[in-house]
């Protein structure tokens, strides 16, 4: 294991791209441990106090020191943002892979099932929930409830191609060579599939932070614990961007960014390194 | 490649040849006889629907009852164009006999509806007969429990005989935001059901007639009826613009920025930062108060109210002692940058209520004692709005005053000192108890508040509740907010909050009369818990001695001077009692630009309230002057 | 062919079924707020006033004759089915008695325009770049346009608009910032009009896509990566094919046939309207709508609009269905 890391380290200039960016982030959220403020309290601090040496990324307009704030925000929202992902990931791909595979009644019913998911429009559906639940309304719940909603689309695209994959010569030769159909799944079609899902992961967590972010914009869900889209949502409040407060809006808005960069590059550069063909053309190997 | 290439010139030559044709705000309308106006009620769901007295989503202050509908009577929340009271529709005051159970109504002669038809006791007498008949209309519910018959013994003269005694039956046609408007009669008869009919265009009453509006909701343009010395306004002279358009600017950034560009005349409301930012960058951008804290304190007093059904509020020195444990100048800070008017006592510091009832008090504040169980203190510190100015001189320098009489009418005089320790004596003598850090309840169970506050769509509160959950926190008990969106009218009504950051005193403004809110604070009109509670008495709280000072409103005249004196003693009870804990006034931030028209009404010249929405505005109309003439 | 026919009459069979249990869920999902439309209307109506309790209690009852919400939740549903059939979501509840689907109608031509060109220009450049970029390898420019395209794609939305809105409408003031078209500018088949149209939608429709490319961008760039180590590509290539020929016949093509799905979904999709385009922009359109339903506790409102999307994206995951088997030849009906 460490020697593949230290492989995809050392020759590929993505991988240790993203791996820099990954941990910058994940440097930045674990300095949230550290801080000497309360996420939720306001006032503690000068406001409006443009980046300096005494305040690194500046202080928004409600007192906060912007430095710990966004650790606390980017900390929250990646910890959301992956175990939305997870649980979708994990859904999309057994009930795309079973029904893309075992065909017939089960596709049949397991597409119900998913178009179903995929016709309701999300957003009534989010803000109800919120009218409801109210206090009670937890990141949890709400991370729970949008992997629920949010498996439908990729469930769909793992099916279609695991269709299209099912009538491959390789497939048939694994069927007559006798593997079982979890042998096949596992070792013959994952490695095709993989590659989409890390990118329908990434699309995934960018899909949840996005969404995230909306509804907290809007106001609909937990204020008091800051996330970007939390952040953003304050920034909006006090008319951050035509105030001139700038610095509010970026640093979240940058670290969102590099966040996104890095997982793509992790993403981009694992696909290559699991495909074999194009490893050993990175790695100078095979004819290119 | 080739293909990118091509798409980037393509899309380049595009853009660029459409910006070429620039097109102005409006199309086909002069800007400088246009005065554009902020709408709140933003993009309007159902714009084809001008039926005022239908309940329906169609747009009330798109211009509808700021130009085109006219009643008896206005109030004007500050000091009037000519003194607070004015006769609008009717030619004098209402006259009523002794034991308040009729009401006469002389009407102004020469007043004519935009179609050529005269306005006539016939109107009146087929608005308040469509009302007893129709059930369901805005006004069907007063007027069918108030009104036995209606008459008109000639054309401009109408008695109302009344079902039982109120000296108040005429605050129904007395506009303070609204009020009963009067259909015309001709029209309505003529189209069937009431809650069918969508008057479209509507027949206005007011000096201006529609002229267009967005099949979309975004935007109505108004025009200057050219018989407009027909209507009530005339007395006061010609209205300026020859056009008013009211239109959905959105976020309130985007506000700022379209005055920035001179393309939105008044701003109804924007955050604090968005005025500063105004205020900053823009010579031709006003506020209500020409320096700190810009903006109009509206005849509203936002309050923590409790809701004195729960248990744990219902002890009067618990409530005072969550009230010491709260300093207004962080709330004030917090809130709204420290632009705001502050208020000890459960009136609103606006308009003429200063002279009536904030500084008479003022003694008896300051002198006035509680006792915390172990001692007695005095809670006031009449030095607070000053306090607030000096704290806010450093950065705002010039922006505000030093004259210690402006300083009390820009940011209020004084509140209650922040004091922990009393506030502990005060818990301790109610039966609560501290363990370490924490605060318990008698019964033993952790102190645990929830402060409902209304989110995004008014942030101003929002950030006030935030404050005082942090200060209550800072000491010890487990309070957060919970933020209600949308759902705040129905939680606030139906009791469903422990505290909530709200509003439960609303007043004229101008006049000192309390009994707009006060008379529905009666114990007769508190609902049980779990059931809706009509407005205003959110705190569901009564009391004997107030039940007293309502039934005794009641029975005397509106102007009669008694009335200030009930007042007093209004004041002096929940000063003690403390069922809400008065904050500040309700700053509206409403900022006018003068690039192409003048005369906004101002704190120095304050003949009515600017904010666009209260149909009180049609008054500014006649004052509004286009700026380059103006110059001259 | 036959078989193909089977195919399609379970397919349709399918798509009944789950229109049918979306639209139930949508119906039973909004009675279940928590808001009361009564009480909204009510409060909108006496929140300004000094209306006496007693009135409002007496105006309540009257609304709730009015607006019909005497009867049983499975009196509202029978009924609620009854209409919809003919096409009739009822009068709407905070704009009563104006109807539902007049509401609807005013709206959804804005958000269909608008959503519909933005997202077939975010597909067509998404997949164009994805494309390329996944072939060439090598090409600085191409991974440089890569790195853009997906910088821009986590940035929240809400603030790629405000920032496009400041510099283009009051930095550099040359497009207009608010409505669909002028204000006060007659509306009707002239090229002015058009022209207003074209001009207002320029910054909504480029913030969607600079969003939007993105995620196009990356799903390409990943099938062609996947396509390009194929055996008859390098076959090709060694073939002395032309590069670019093979790009576009042989790897884009193959590539294709997912991401259509994708865009089959996404056109659907634009009937849940663009919320904060809307509002940032003051653009026009049923996300507006929606969310002012929602808040007035409008339920009626809700529905219609709900339903409305249910159908559309219905339609559209249908359409990819019957379509997919005749665009991929691999795929074979069981």
């Amino acid at each position: 294991m460490l020697a593949i890391l230290r492989d995809l380290l050392r020759y590929n200039r993505e991988f240790a791209a993203g791996a820099a960016l990954m941990a910058f982030v994940l440097i930045v959220s674990g300095l949230s441990f550290f801080s000497p403020y309360s996420p939720q309290d306001i006032y503690l601090a000068p406001p409006d106090v443009p980046p300096s040496w005494a305040y690194p990324l500046g202080t928004t307009s409600r007192g906060q020191d912007m430095l710990w704030q966004l650790s606390f925000a980017i900390r929250n929202t990646l910890l959301f943002g992956f175990t939305v992902a997870i649980i979708s990931r994990i859904l999309s791909l057994i009930i795309g892979l079973l029904s893309g595979y075992l065909g017939g009644t089960v596709d049949r019913v397991l597409m119900s099932l998913n178009d179903t998911f995929i016709v309701i429009p999300l957003f009534p559906i989010l803000v109800l929930f919120y009218f409801v639940m109210r206090d009670n309304m937890s990141w949890a719940l709400l991370a729970l409830v949008m992997a629920c909603l949010g498996w439908a689309y990729d469930a769909r695209l793992i099916r279609s191609i695991t269709m299209s994959l099912r009538t491959r010569e390789f497939t048939e030769s694994g069927i007559f060579s006798g593997m079982t159909t979890r042998q096949i799944v596992t070792q013959e079609h994952l490695p095709y599939v993989l590659p989409i899902m890390f990118s329908t992961t990434m699309n995934n967590i960018n899909w949840s932070i996005g969404l995230e972010v909306t509804l907290s914009v809007l106001g609909f869900t937990n204020i008091n614990t800051p996330t970007i889209g939390v952040m953003i949502y304050w920034a909006n409040q006090h008319t951050a961007l035509v105030a001139g407060i700038w610095w509010w809006i970026f640093f979240p808005v940058a670290l969102v960014v590099i966040t996104f960069i890095g997982l793509f590059l992790l993403a981009v550069s694992m696909n290559e390194y699991i495909d074999p063909r194009s490893r050993l053309s990175r790695m100078g190997g095979a004819p290119s | 490649m080739q293909i990118l290439r091509a798409l980037a010139l393509a899309s380049s030559a595009m853009l660029v040849s459409i910006t070429a044709f620039a097109q102005g705000t409006i199309s086909n309308l002069p800007r400088e006889e246009t005065i554009i106006i902020e709408n709140p009620e933003g993009t309007v769901k159902n714009p084809g629907w001008f039926n005022y007295w239908a309940v329906n989503a169609g747009g009330r202050s798109t211009g509808l009852q700021q130009l085109a509908m006219d009643t008896f009577w206005y109030i004007d929340p500050d000091h009037g164009i000519d003194g607070v009271w004015d006769n609008s529709l009717a030619a004098e005051k209402p006259i009523y006999n002794d034991d308040f159970t009729e009401m006469t109504v002389k009407l102004r002669p020469g007043i004519y509806w935009s179609d050529g038809v005269e306005f006539t006791a016939d109107d009146v007498i087929y608005t308040i007969e469509t009302h007893l008949n129709t059930d369901g209309l805005y006004w069907s519910a007063p007027v069918q429990i108030n009104v036995e018959s209606v008459t008109a013994p000639d054309p401009h003269t109408v008695v109302f005989k009344l079902k039982k005694p109120n000296s108040r039956f005429h605050t129904l046609f007395t506009v303070r935001w609204n009020a009963m408007w009067m259909m015309p009669k001709h029209v309505f008869e003529q189209a069937g059901d009431p809650h069918q009919f969508d008057f479209n265009p509507p027949v206005s009453l007011g000096p201006y007639t529609l002229h267009s509006f967005d099949p979309n909701g975004k935007w109505y343009i108004w025009a200057k009826r050219d018989d407009w010395d027909r209507t009530t306004v005339a007395r006061f002279g010609e209205p300026g613009p020859k056009y008013a358009a009211y239109i959905d600017p959105g976020p309130p950034d985007k506000r700022v920025i379209a005055q920035l560009n001179h393309e939105l005349d008044i701003i109804h409301d924007v955050a604090p930062e968005g005025m500063f930012t105004l205020a900053r960058e823009s010579d031709s951008s006003h506020g209500w108060f020409a320096g700190f804290p810009y903006a109009h304190p509206d005849p509203t007093l936002p309050a923590l109210i409790f809701n004195t059904q729960h248990e744990v509020f219902q002890n009067p020195d618990v409530r005072w002692a969550l009230a010491l444990l709260i300093d207004i100048r962080a709330v004030s800070m917090a809130s709204y940058r420290g632009a705001a008017t502050i208020s000890a006592i459960g009136i609103p510091p606006t308009g003429t209520h200063p002279q009536y009832y904030h500084e008479p008090l003022e003694q008896w504040l300051t002198e006035f004692e509680i006792d915390t169980g172990k001692r007695k203190i005095k809670p006031y510190d009449p030095t607070i709005g000053a306090q607030i100015a000096e704290m806010l001189r450093p950065s705002m320098g010039d922006a505000i005053p030093s004259d210690p009489k402006e300083v009390a009418r820009r940011f209020g005089r004084g509140w209650w000192k922040a004091d922990p320790e009393a506030a502990a004596e005060l818990l301790e003598k109610a039966g609560f108890t501290q363990q370490g850090d924490a605060w318990y309840t008698p019964d033993g169970k952790p102190f645990k508040i929830r402060i409902t506050v209304e989110g995004e769509a008014r942030p101003v509160m929002t950030r006030a509740g935030s404050m005082i959950a942090q200060l209550w926190r800072q000491f010890g008990i487990d309070a957060t907010i919970d933020v209600a969106e949308g759902t705040l009218v129905t939680r606030r009504n139906s009791g469903d909050f422990e505290t909530i950051m709200s509003w439960s005193v609303e007043t004229w403004g101008g006049h000192p009369d309390l009994s707009f809110f006060l008379d529905s604070w009666h114990s007769q009109f508190i609902a049980d818990p779990g059931k809706p509670q009509p407005p205003r008495n959110w705190q569901r709280w009564s009391h004997p001695e107030l039940d007293a000072i309502i039934e005794e409103i009641r029975t005397i005249d509106f102007d009669d001077p008694r009335g200030i004196e009930l007042g007093h003693e209004y004041v002096k009870l929940v000063t003690r009692e403390m069922p809400t804990i008065p904050l500040m006034s309700y700053n509206v931030f409403t900022v006018t630009d003068d690039t192409y028209w003048t005369g906004y009404p101002t704190a120095d010249n304050p003949y009515t309230n600017p904010v666009p929405n209260w149909a009180n505005t049609k008054y500014m109309f006649t004052k509004l002057r286009p700026h380059k003439m103006a110059q001259k | 062919m036959s078989s193909y026919g089977a195919y399609v009459g379970k397919r349709l069979g399918q798509f009944l079924l789950v229109i049918f249990i979306g639209i139930n869920i949508a119906f039973f999902v909004t009675h279940m707020t928590p808001i009361d439309p009564v009480e909204q209307s009510i409060s909108a109506a006496t929140s300004f006033g000094s209306t006496s309790p007693e009135a409002i209690e007496m105006l309540r009852q009257s609304l709730r004759e009015l607006y019909g919400l005497e009867g049983t939740l499975w009196d509202q549903y029978l009924d609620f089915w009854r209409r919809v059939l003919v096409a009739d979501f009822g009068p709407s509840l905070s704009a009563f008695p104006t109807p539902v689907s007049f509401l609807i109608w005013n709206a959804l031509p804005w958000t269909v325009g608008l959503l519909l060109v933005s997202t077939l220009i975010a597909w067509v450049l998404g997949n164009l770049l994805g494309g390329l970029a996944g072939y060439y390898r090598d090409s600085r420019l191409l991974r440089l346009a890569g790195v853009i395209a997906m910088a821009f794609h986590p940035i929240p939305y809400y603030i790629v608009a405000f920032v496009l809105l400041i510099l283009f409408g009051y930095v550099w003031p040359v497009l207009p910032i608010t409505g669909g078209y002028q204000m006060n500018m007659a509306r009707g088949f002239n090229p002015e009009f058009a022209l207003s149209i074209l001009k207002h939608a320029i910054l909504p429709a480029l913030s969607l896509v600079l969003v939007g490319v993105g995620g196009w961008f990356m799903g390409m760039r990943a099938l062609v990566s996947n396509i390009v180590t194929e055996d008859y590509v390098t076959y090709a290539e060694y073939g002395g094919v032309d590069r670019n020929r093979i790009l576009t016949s042989y790897v884009m093509r193959n590539a294709l046939a997912p991401q259509v799905t994708g865009l089959a979904m996404s056109l659907g999709a634009i009937f849940n309207g663009a919320i904060i385009t809307e509002q940032v922009f003051g653009y026009p359109g049923i996300g507006t709508l929606l969310v002012d339903a929602v808040h007035a506790g409008d339920y009626s409102l809700v529905l219609g609009v709900t339903t409305v999307s249910i159908l559309a994206v219905s339609v559209a995951v249908l359409l990819i269905d019957l379509l997919y088997p005749l665009i991929d030849p691999r795929v074979r009906i069981a």
